[in-house]
């Protein structure tokens, strides 16, 4: 009998109580009912078609509206609302082409071509702090995360077998890192002539796309000077795109006939047991030596890892297909939210275009004439060919130096020797961008 | 500032090409070491003895074949 009451009065409590939530709540309702009633003023029809015809694009394009901010808070010039915007639309144009009718870097580029576009539409604000190419950036490219999953991917996809089996190719792949350093001194060289005008920061941030490495660029440009992060995204991505074009010159004007033909031993087999300690190796090592690498390097070898276990097959293969495919989406228009003109549309974009191509010519070179001072040591021969492929560009660098080394002879197939300085290419440029990082800490 | 811009690119250059080729250098001695301690310890059964098995049935097959097409060949 008691327990009943007291049931019967909680009961009642109950309900009193969440009756005076839904009378609050209904209340609350009414007067939001009542703002809404008292903001929607009766409008002439005359009027209603005016004030459609003031919020059309063409509109904005013709009469930069004085009040728009950028995506950063920061007043723009007229010229970045209306023309500006034109241009970035046709530039946008002009990497669509080159994405589906040359097919460069495709699936990064279309990606970023298309955020791009949308990041110029006046009036939707998308790449705004509320637009969801804005919230797309700020989930995942502010906070360095895409980049790092991307290099998980490409941990998975790669095989270092080919570097374990000829250990003395990973030279190459640091001689390459010369086009990194040596752009940043031309960097910074600009800036002081007074030609431009980069922070140190900002000069390393460009000089990175020496590395040829998509993510690595990413991850650097939004941690030292993310304002150039959309200049340099493009500049990497096109020029590593274009390795097979700017390549080939620099490596038959640098190498004789008879050193393009040397045949080099064929690799020797590697075990299963070498290939999973591998990643922990480099990992413990940069661990020891540079602690600042390790967010590349230790996600770049965790997809290394479960890919070389062989026990984890189903995480290998969304790390290689589902995981990277969806992030590249993501990074592609989170970069192309930063092609908005009034960040693209400034010298230093000419500026960071020059340097990029400066960087991959100087790192290209590099790598082939490490190769040559190699073979003036004793010890098997290398082709200086395959020194190019010391720029990372997975595997499209390796594809050149077998394709440049097939035009002089047929029989001698590259491919696989030049691999080994392509993977240690990744693996010197994740070093030098923790040296950057370390330097800036 | 002004003056030591190109001075402190240099500096970077120093120490991040010899940290690029220091870690590399380490990591083939590494490379070279782990294959040599691993060919002894843990030395792989299979890769000597599989190709002898496997590849012998494989060849008389291929000589079988080869051989049936080219007498095909003059036959027609």
């Amino acid at each position: 009998m008691k327990s009943f009451i007291i049931k019967l009065l909680t009961i009642l409590m109950l309900f009193s109580f969440s009756s005076v939530i839904a009378n609050e709540h209904g209340t609350s309702n009414a007067d939001a009912l009542k703002h809404k009633e008292e903001t929607y003023k009766t409008q002439s029809f005359s009027e209603m078609v005016v004030g459609f015809l003031e919020s059309t694009g063409v509109n904005a394009l013709i009469n930069p509206d004085p009040d728009e901010l950028n995506s950063h808070g920061e007043e723009m010039s007229d010229f970045h609302k209306s023309w500006g915007r034109v241009i970035m639309v046709f530039i946008t144009f002009l990497l669509f082409y080159l994405a589906i009718k040359k097919g460069f870097e495709p699936l990064l580029l279309l990606p970023i071509a298309f955020g791009g576009l949308l990041a110029n539409i006046p009036v939707a604000d998308i790449a705004g702090a509320d637009g969801f190419l804005g919230v797309i950036y700020s989930m995942g490219l502010e906070n360095e995360m895409f980049p790092i999953i991307i290099f998980m991917g490409v941990g998975a996809m790669t095989d270092f077998g080919p570097l374990l089996s000829n250990p003395k190719t990973a030279l190459l792949g640091g001689a390459a890192q010369f086009g990194i350093f040596g752009t940043l001194v031309g960097a910074v060289a600009l800036s002081q002539y007074g030609i431009v005008d980069f922070t140190l920061q900002q000069a390393s941030a460009i000089s990175i796309i020496g590395g040829a490495d998509g993510p690595t660029s990413i991850f650097i440009a939004s941690k030292l000077a993310p304002e150039l992060l959309g200049a340099i995204a493009v500049a990497s991505y096109s020029y590593m795109a274009m390795v097979p074009i700017i390549q080939p010159p620099i490596m038959r004007a640098l190498t004789t006939d008879a050193e393009r033909k040397i045949k080099m031993t064929t690799l020797r087999h590697v075990s299963r047991l070498e290939k999973l300690i591998f990643p922990l190796l480099v990992l413990v090592l940069a661990i020891l030596v540079l602690p600042a690498s390790t967010p590349l390097i230790g996600a770049f070898m965790f997809g290394n890892f479960l890919k070389e276990s062989g026990v984890v097959e189903r995480l290998n293969d969304t790390l290689q297909n589902a995981l990277i495919n969806t992030v590249t989406i993501f990074l592609g228009l989170g970069v192309g939210s930063k092609l908005a003109s009034d960040q693209f549309l400034v010298p230093d974009t000419l500026a960071i275009l020059a340097l990029g191509i400066v960087a991959f010519s100087v790192g290209t070179a590099a790598g082939v004439l490490m190769a040559k001072v190699m073979n003036i040591f004793p010890g098997n021969k290398i082709n200086p060919l395959i020194g190019s492929a010391g720029v990372s560009a997975v595997p499209m660098a390796a594809r050149v130096s077998n394709k440049v080394g097939m035009e002089y002879d047929r029989s001698n197939m590259l491919l696989m020797h030049a691999m080994g300085p392509n993977v240690a290419g990744v693996i010197g440029s994740a070093v030098a961008a923790g040296v950057l990082i370390s330097l800036f800490q | 500032m002004e003056t030591n811009l190109i001075v402190e690119g240099f500096k970077f250059m120093g120490l991040g090409m010899s940290t690029v080729i220091l870690f590399l250098i380490i990591l083939i001695f590494l490379m070279n070491a782990m294959s040599k301690i691993l060919n002894k310890y843990f030395p792989e059964p299979q890769a000597s003895l599989e190709p002898k098995v496997g590849s012998k049935p494989d060849n008389k097959k291929t000589i079988a074949a080869i051989s049936a097409a080219v007498s095909h060949h003059r036959q027609g």
